[in-house]
């Protein structure tokens, strides 16, 4: 069983940080990028079992099955790890690593660094235990442990105000999100006695309460704060550029995925599963509404969209333009998990599915580019300001080369990856309702300004600040290069990887079949 | 679901939209309905009857040409958006926990009537 590894190793690698570094001066560098490399394959490892088995793998923490002594029902954390969970981790592991080698040469003339690696591996573990978690508080336990982590990086170099001010803000309304989200926690374990995701759906749906709706409000806001949506995500703008580019990478690449996008469409089909209150409503028994569900997260995807694609529009700093677009795509995500949720059990709903997991995977490799290209020009030019900028390509060529390849798969352009998950969502969208396909192409169309315009500074008439300015070290360039090649190669097999990997993925998540919960039942005797 | 190449059929659209604008642009200078081409350095007028109105925010359109009314109030409406767009928000700490009472509540309002 190798799941268990997926926690142990970035833990033990964080906590033996600081007595790594007492060893020698580098050491902690390639510390931090062995435990994380190691972490990666191990991520594959698990997604190949669960993609190769389509079996969802069902783990008890310290005893061999979930039920308690002397009862009958689930008392012990599990971790559950269904397609959807398993192609998180392996997205996280891959950005991390790259990441962490980044980091290397950006941040060579930055002190402190035992800090700066251990928090990176502190961050991974938290995204990672939320991806595979199927214990609602051991869910909560992690987010923590990723938000906590990523206040800190924020503010990482506190030798400028911003960061400070940025990560005093992310933290003092980041803890008040969570706060309800521990509050839609502690009222689902208050009525339904359980904290087990797969045993609290059975729970929920025999006796739908006010409780449980609340506690879904609860979350849903919560969480709506974590992935950065509007009209809650000016934290994100403030935060993700003061933070240095590698984790300006992670934080936009992953951790508003796994703290907010992939913790709503679980919450929202493995705890309340639309289809199995359909189901009830259909005879008339109690049940949540989740077309309200749906149409709540539908609103909040198409204001997200057009609000943060458009600011990302007016941005003159090219990280702040970045993380405005990132809330922009996150607009897009939402709106394919919306269509997931009112479509459910029909085409549209699965390809709106199979579009928000192929946008969050292609999202997470394209903004982590983009933010590794911002780094690599601060790095250079010492200046994120586009209006300083002009005339970058002659000077940083492949820099820039890689610049166009991710603006051009965010924007979807074939032949790039972003390209697909895009088309898929418009897709599902024209599917169920013509109109939020015309504003999700709207919200294109203010990307495609945005990006322009960073490409025309770049190629412009050469100024004085660029003049002296040279691509990176090969330690930067290396994993800027490998996104520059997977994004292409991506691209050339788009419905490849999406009859392969996402719409499998969509179904194990929608879990027409209740699969989800069964993996739990075959241990507790209930199915 | 639709092939790969068929993202082509935007570009055709786009294709035929700007021939389709082309030609009503055309027909709209030579009907005069209030399209006018303009000379090097001269005015706009958003009427015919003040003729010394310059639009304001838009001097710099001196040269080209524009619709009487609604171009000016399209492209005005746009620059106005992206304005208020550029002043972002306060920053405030007060205002961000506003804005997630605000958000949790309407989820929460929403929740309870309809779901």
């Amino acid at each position: 069983m190798m799941l268990p590894f997926l926690i142990i190793i970035p833990l033990f690698g964080a906590f033996s940080m600081p007595i790594v570094s007492l060893l020698g001066k580098k050491i902690k560098e390639y510390w931090a990028a062995i435990i994380s490399g190691v972490t990666f394959v191990v991520s594959a490892r698990v997604f190949y079992t669960v993609w190769k088995t389509n079996e969802i793998i069902l783990y008890t923490l310290g005893s061999d099955s979930p039920v308690g002594r002397g009862v009958k029902f689930p008392i012990r954390i599990v971790w559950e790890v269904d397609l959807f969970g398993a192609l998180l981790a392996l997205t996280i592991a891959f950005v991390s690593f790259l990441a962490v080698i980044y980091s290397l040469g950006y941040m060579k003339h930055d002190t402190g660094l035992e800090k700066y690696y251990t928090l990176i591996l502190v961050l991974e573990v938290g995204m990672l235990g939320i991806v595979i978690t199927g214990d609602i508080f051991n869910f909560y336990v992690f987010l923590e442990i990723m938000s906590i982590a990523s206040y800190a990086l924020v503010a990482f170099r506190n030798d400028t105000w911003e960061g400070i001010e940025a990560g005093i803000k992310y933290m003092f309304v980041g803890s008040l999100a969570s706060s309800f989200i521990l509050l839609g926690i502690a009222l689902l374990y208050g009525q339904y006695g359980t904290l087990t995701m797969s045993y609290l759906a059975i729970k929920i749906a025999e006796n739908p309460t006010l409780v449980a709706k609340l506690a879904l409000a609860f979350f849903i806001g919560g969480l709506l704060f974590k992935s950065g949506a509007v009209p809650v995500h000016m934290w994100l703008a403030d935060a993700h550029p003061a933070a240095p580019s590698s984790i300006s990478a992670m934080l936009s690449g992953l951790v508003i995925k796994a703290g907010g996008i992939y913790a709503i469409a679980r919450i929202v089909f493995g705890i309340f599963n639309p289809g199995l209150h359909a189901y009830l409503r259909a005879f008339n028994a109690p049940a949540v509404n989740m077309n309200v569900v749906g149409w709540i997260i539908v609103f909040f995807a198409c204001l997200t969209l057009l609000v943060g694609n458009a600011m990302a529009v007016v941005q003159t700093d090219m990280k702040r333009l970045f993380a405005f677009s990132s809330v922009g795509q996150i607009g897009y995500i939402l709106l394919g998990i919306g269509i997931g949720t009112l479509a459910y059990g029909t085409k549209a709903g699965e390809l709106g599915l199979a579009g928000a997991i192929y946008h969050i995977v292609n999202h997470a490799l394209i903004k982590a580019l983009l933010f590794l290209v911002a780094g690599a020009v601060i790095h250079q030019v010492g200046t994120k300001n586009l209006n300083e900028l002009s005339g970058l390509a002659k000077r940083m060529p492949l820099t820039t080369f890689s610049f166009v390849i991710g603006a051009a798969a965010i924007i979807g352009l074939p032949p790039l990856n972003g390209f697909a998950s895009k088309w898929i969502i418009y897709e599902s969208s024209a599917m169920y309702n013509p109109i939020l396909a015309a504003i999700a192409v709207v919200g294109t169309v203010f990307s495609l300004a945005a990006y322009t315009r960073v490409l025309f500074t770049f190629l412009g008439r050469e100024s004085d600040t660029v003049k002296e300015a040279k691509d990176p070290e090969k330690s930067m360039m290396l994993p800027v290069l490998t996104l520059v090649v997977i994004i292409i190669v991506m691209g050339l097999l788009p419905w490849q990887i999406s009859d392969k990997i996402m719409i499998p993925t969509a179904r194990m998540l929608e879990q027409l079949n209740g699969e989800y919960i069964m993996a739990l039942l075959k241990f507790i005797g209930g199915a | 679901m639709f092939g790969y190449w068929d993202a082509l059929y935007f570009l055709y659209a786009f294709l035929i939209g700007l021939i389709i604008s082309y030609l009503l642009m055309k027909w709209a200078e030579k009907v005069s309905t209030g399209t006018r081409r303009t000379g090097d350095g001269a005015k706009i007028y958003i009427s015919g009857e003040d003729q010394d109105k310059v639009i304001p925010h838009f001097e710099h359109l001196r040269g080209y040409f524009t619709g009487r009314h609604v171009m000016w109030g399209l492209i005005r409406g746009a620059h106005r958006m992206f304005l208020v767009f550029k002043r972002e928000h306060t920053g405030l700490l007060t205002d961000y926990v506003a804005y997630l009472l605000v958000t949790i509540a309407i989820v929460l309002g929403v929740l309870i009537i309809g779901g």
